[in-house]
């Protein structure tokens, strides 16, 4: 038996390496003697300017080259009219390097601009700014506007949203059936909404290189797949801890509502820094009023627990505090990578959200999930969500 | 055992990180460059400079040469007295150029220069011109002017690599006309550099000037038919960074030939004077005394004027988004007291 589980093993995990090595070879092929036979066809440079600042008396764009050859950039123009102008560190970059190019220029405050740079084969690259706007610096004042603007859109809506759980709480079970079921449509509507941004965000800002929309689908399964181990694990710890079942569906929907808002304050931050924005109280009142409903999801499943004032104030903060700081970094350190990333995490939290509270209703509510409290209740759901996405 | 793999990825992670900052290091240490802005401000910079300014040590192709460069061609003399001029001009297409800092433009060029050279002879000359195509493509020579179909550089495309054909006609009428391939597509022959000025000169000689030619072109670096820069004779800025010197006084002779495609129209604004204005170049009565002409594809014209002060004077379109892509130059003016010594520059050789 010894003797012969040996070898076994050994040839295991040989035919586990053998196609590894010959994945190697190809490539090595291809690098080495075989890169003539892939000199067909041109390749052409391309580069993504990735972020455009005007501070005082100058523009200052960030630019990668995300084509497949290094590039020299030799030329910077503004609207179409050449400026002289300086690149840091250096004008030669490798592929993916980025560089830092500043255009001395006398711009005037919510003007549109083209930034165009020019790479040395004579070709010309643009990126159309709606409004200048100074950049914004992070002082204090600016620190707590974000700060005022995250709680105000994040954190206010979702506690007083939150005050409706005595109500739940005193209604039937079918009525309740229909309060989860409109919860799970709010979170529908919600994760729609961060992929669409996601893809935005993608299409306007980021490379082509960079497969946006792949990007958005990987990172969305990654974050479903995640929080849906975690919360099985959470649920599975629940029957021998402290935390009962439905503070445990509330804190994942609050996990899940809070990376959703994390985006969402980027999205916030990341408009007022790139001006392209006109922040009216009638927009803050618009997300307020969106938001408020995310307390109604907090607060749906808690209604079947003890009332815990102080654990509901907490899951109140893990979901609204997020946009505050995704204010901050939206504003002052916004990368559409970055942006991508993290909508697309908060659209796969919220999937994996619904789902459990779907999972819930059917467990509840005798292996039912067509009857029409939980049909209307979603379907209720998504209309409110789309109603007050209007005024946003 | 794990304690050696820690201590080898350690060293390897410390080696790795010198080898990769070493050369920012390097870089640390080099002066800030500076460069001027439009607006005059000098802006320091740890990095390099983006600025279309051209050094005339690293410049290909010699905007200053080519502005008084006039070509008379092999002279003889015929049995019946007609003077002959004989010249030779070789196509080509392949060769890549550095027509601004940096950028690089595969330019089809008349004797390796974009513009080709200036064709220069008396009315009544007989030109004959050996045209030798070494490009890949089809090229022709067509000239604006008077003569028979058959010289016309249009039905009879030379064939590439090599191929051979003679022009010959008379020089006429008196002025100053373009030259250039006219084989289709023809806007693609023309943008890339495939003309040229083409003078004649009454047989009664204008009067003694400093005498300089000025193609007006484009250039369409990135292919959208619209011009990524402009220029008086191809280099974007160059004039305005090494002005034309001049003397106050002193005529100046422009000869000016408008080559930009896409654009329907391009001009020529001149400060501090005036120029008196020939059309074509066809007669000897100014039309315009002014200092702002309008010219569409392959209007030409001779500019003459004096400057009265020294000093810098610009001359540019000024259809400004032409000046600020490079259509701009300036002329130096040096005050001369002595009005005699007056000669200009002989021509007709």
């Amino acid at each position: 038996m010894e003797l012969s589980n040996k070898p076994s093993k050994a040839k295991l995990i040989a035919s586990g390496v053998i196609p590894f090595a010959f994945v190697i070879l190809l490539v090595a092929y291809i690098f080495g003697p075989g890169s003539d036979f892939l000199e067909l066809g041109v390749p052409l440079p391309e580069i993504t300017m990735e972020k455009v600042d005007f501070v005082y008396s100058e523009i200052i764009v960030s630019v990668r080259n995300t084509g497949p050859i290094p590039v020299e950039i030799v030329m910077a123009d503004v609207n179409d009219r050449i400026q002289p102008a300086a690149i840091e560190p250096d004008r030669f970059l490798e592929r993916y390097e980025t560089a830092v190019i500043r255009i001395p220029f006398d711009w005037n405050e919510a003007q549109p601009y083209i930034i165009g740079l020019t790479v040395g084969d004579g070709t010309r690259f643009e990126k159309e700014i709606e409004a200048a706007a100074l950049a914004l610096e992070p002082n204090f004042e600016l620190i707590g506007f974000f700060a005022i603007i995250g709680i105000y859109v994040g954190i206010i809506p979702i506690m007083i949203g939150l005050l409706w759980l005595p109500f739940i709480r005193k209604i039937g079970k079918n009525k309740y059936h229909f309060f989860l079921a409109l919860t799970a449509g709010l979170l529908l509507f919600l994760g729609i909404d961060s992929v669409e941004e996601a893809l935005k965000v993608s299409e306007e800002s980021l490379a082509g290189s960079f497969n946006g929309a792949l990007l958005v689908a990987t990172v969305i399964v990654l974050s479903f797949l995640g929080l849906y181990y975690s919360a099985e694990k959470l649920v599975k710890k629940t029957e021998s801890s402290r935390m009962t079942k439905p503070v445990a569906i509330a804190l994942m929907i609050a996990i899940g509502i809070g990376l959703h808002n994390f985006g969402e304050g980027l999205a916030i931050g990341a408009a007022v820094g790139l001006g392209s924005i006109a922040f009216s109280t009638f927009l803050i009142v618009g997300f307020a009023l969106h938001n408020t409903t995310e307390g109604i999801a907090i607060a749906a499943p808690m209604s079947r627990g003890k009332t815990m004032v102080g654990k509901l104030a907490g899951l109140g903060m893990i979901a609204g505090a997020p946009a505050i700081f995704g204010a901050w970094v939206g504003g002052f350190v916004y990368s559409p990578f970055a942006a991508v990333v993290f909508l697309s995490i908060g659209a796969g939290a919220i999937f994996q959200v619904i789902i459990t509270i779907l999972r819930w209703v059917r467990e509840e509510g005798d292996k039912n999930l067509s009857s029409a409290a939980v049909a209307s209740g979603f379907a209720v759901g998504m209309l409110i969500m789309y109603l007050t996405s209007i005024f946003v | 055992m794990k304690g050696k793999m820690l201590l080898t990825l350690i060293s390897g992670f410390i080696i790795s990180i010198i080898y990769f900052s070493l050369p920012l290091l390097i870089d640390a240490t080099e002066e800030p460059k500076t460069f001027l802005t439009h607006s005059g401000a000098v802006i320091q910079t740890s990095g390099d400079v983006l600025d279309p300014l051209y050094v005339a040590s690293t410049v290909e192709f010699d905007p200053m040469e080519y502005l008084r460069e006039f070509n008379y061609g092999r002279v003889s003399q015929l049995p019946d007295g007609t003077t002959l001029r004989e010249f030779t001009i070789i196509a080509e297409d392949d060769k890549v150029m550095e027509v601004s800092p940096g950028v690089f433009y595969n330019v089809w060029t008349f004797n390796g220069t974009v513009p080709g050279p200036t064709i220069r002879a008396t009315e009544g000359d007989l030109v004959r011109i050996k045209f030798i195509n070494n490009g890949t493509k089809s090229h022709t020579m067509h000239f604006h002017g008077i003569h028979p179909a058959e010289m016309d550089g249009v039905f009879e495309p030379v064939g590439p690599g090599g191929g051979q054909f003679t022009y010959e006609f008379t020089a006429g009428p008196v002025g100053v006309h373009p030259y250039h391939c006219h084989v289709m597509p023809l806007e693609e022959h023309i943008v890339h550099g495939l003309y040229g000025v083409y003078i004649v000169d009454p047989k009664e000689k204008r009067p003694a000037a400093d005498e300089m030619v000025m193609v007006l072109n484009g250039l369409d670096t990135d292919f959208d038919t619209e011009n990524n820069f402009y220029a008086a004779n191809t280099i974007p800025f160059y004039y305005q960074h090494h002005p034309i010197q001049i003397n106050t006084n002193e005529l100046i002779r422009v000869y000016v030939v408008n080559m930009v495609e896409f654009d329907p129209i391009n001009n020529l604004h001149l400060h501090g004077t005036l120029y008196h204005y020939y059309p074509t170049g066809t007669d000897t009565v100014p039309s315009f005394y002014t200092d702002m002409i309008t010219l569409s594809q392959t209007e030409r014209g001779i500019m003459e004027f004096k400057y009265e002060y020294p000093g810098k004077y610009l001359f540019h379109a000024h259809k400004v988004e032409f000046s600020e892509k490079g259509w701009i130059g300036m002329f130096l003016v040096k005050e001369k007291l002595d009005q005699k010594s007056q000669s200009g520059i002989e021509y007709g050789t």
